[in-house]
């Protein structure tokens, strides 16, 4: 029998399910340390550890071996995505809009104007520089960081790796970012929901993985308005706007969660036409891409994932 | 006959009004329920005593649920034989 939690944090749902013995303690310790983790690393937040680092701007400030572990990452996934991951685009999202969380903006709409972009008043993210011997980090002048996604999926590995220490089998989800270690113990693999993007309360498909991570990007959850326009929550950093999808959505499977929510992210902005580029170093990278009408497409092997369904299966 | 019917009258008030003063009377004498557990309380038996709880795991060293606050709301425990995981962005 698994034995699962459900609760609120990091403004999204996050569920912890755990089978064996130390299930209960094991997904207790785990809510407590996501919890903190969200003091620490919400830009909402003006007392976290990111909000003290996005004030020093233009000094060199100690930082703690968590908060420089996601940086570091922030900074490989940036090179290896030629730009298209991108967490310096703060000022860009506060530019739409979205410079309070979602739930305030959803009661109380946004009170930014809208302005043209002016893309290169923000310096690029390369421009971070790092300390490691002293655990320091300068942000260039001018330039907030935005962890959003990266720190969510650091925090679901983080999480899932805590929960391991009490039960070999577990899994954390949050917002839909997931990772499952080890498989449950009936030998089956663990169920997945795809949720449509146009109506997320339907389900397009069901997927089965035995472990490992999924992530998905979309640009339909996090929307708003803002004058005339629609607005979303995923920024191209190569114009600073919301980016001009192919796709609704990008869902990544992938041993790493990290590396899932990084791709689902950068393959939704890079598109169709900048894919192959994109994927050059991550030819087995597996994902399902969903369009306007709710068809899926993607890698080769996606379809492995998914249950097949009889005419009669229904 | 008339002078009958009168007569059972008179003695069916007179009865019922004796009857409830009668009644007032006796439960205003009558000892109060506290009054007669103390009075009883030389008599009562031992209370018994309660084993510990078990522990929600049986590991000790596993057991950093109990350094959780006392008082913090925890969500409810659900137990299924495969939960249902969702994906579709946050």
């Amino acid at each position: 029998m698994i034995r699962s939690i459900e609760f609120r944090a990091m403004n999204t749902s996050v569920m912890l399910a755990a089978e064996g013995e130390g299930a209960i303690p094991g997904m207790y310790a785990a809510k407590a340390f996501i919890d903190e983790c969200e003091q620490r690393f919400s830009r909402f937040l003006p007392a976290s550890e990111l909000s003290d680092l996005n004030r020093s701007t233009g000094d060199w400030l100690q930082i703690s071996e968590d908060l420089m572990d996601m940086l570091q990452l922030s900074m490989k996934y940036y090179a290896e995505t030629n730009g298209i991951f991108d967490p310096s685009i703060l000022s860009d999202l506060k530019q739409i809009g979205y410079d309070r969380s979602m739930d305030e903006i959803r009661a109380h709409g946004v009170n930014v104007p809208e302005r043209v972009p002016n893309r290169t008043s923000r310096p690029a993210f390369h421009e971070l520089s790092f300390d490691l011997a002293t655990s320091r980090v300068r942000l260039p002048r001018g330039m907030e960081i935005d962890l959003g996604g990266i720190a969510k999926g650091w925090i679901v590995q983080k999480a899932a790796q805590l929960l391991h220490q009490y039960v070999e089998v577990c899994g954390v989800s949050a917002g839909g970012d997931i990772l499952f270690i080890g498989r449950p113990l009936d030998g089956t693999d663990w169920d997945v929901y795809l949720e449509d993007p146009r109506s997320p309360t339907e389900m397009l498909t069901q997927l089965h993985v035995p472990s490992g991570a999924v992530a998905t990007s979309s640009i339909m959850k996090r929307t708003w308005s803002q004058g005339e326009k629609i607005r979303h929550h995923l920024i191209d950093p190569r114009m600073g706007e919301p980016a001009k999808t192919d796709w609704l959505s990008v869902t990544v499977i992938s041993p790493s969660v990290i590396e899932a929510e990084v791709y689902a992210k950068a393959i939704l902005i890079a598109g169709e036409k900048e894919l192959p580029n994109l994927l050059k170093r991550k030819q087995d990278l597996t994902f399902i891409a969903v369009d306007s009408d709710g068809d899926l497409s993607g890698s080769s092997n996606y379809k492995e994932y998914m249950y097949e369904f009889t005419s009669n299966a229904f | 006959m008339k002078l009958l019917k009168i007569g059972i009258r008179f003695w069916i008030t007179l009865t019922s009004v004796l009857s409830f003063l009668s009644g007032w009377v006796m439960l205003a004498h009558a000892p109060k329920p506290n009054q007669a557990n103390f009075s009883s309380s030389s008599v009562a038996a031992p209370l018994p005593t309660l084993e510990p709880l078990n522990p929600l795991s049986g590991s000790d060293d596993n057991n950093n649920f109990q350094n959780q606050p006392l008082f913090s709301v925890q969500p409810s425990v659900r137990s299924q034989f495969k939960p249902a995981f969702r994906t579709g962005g946050s």
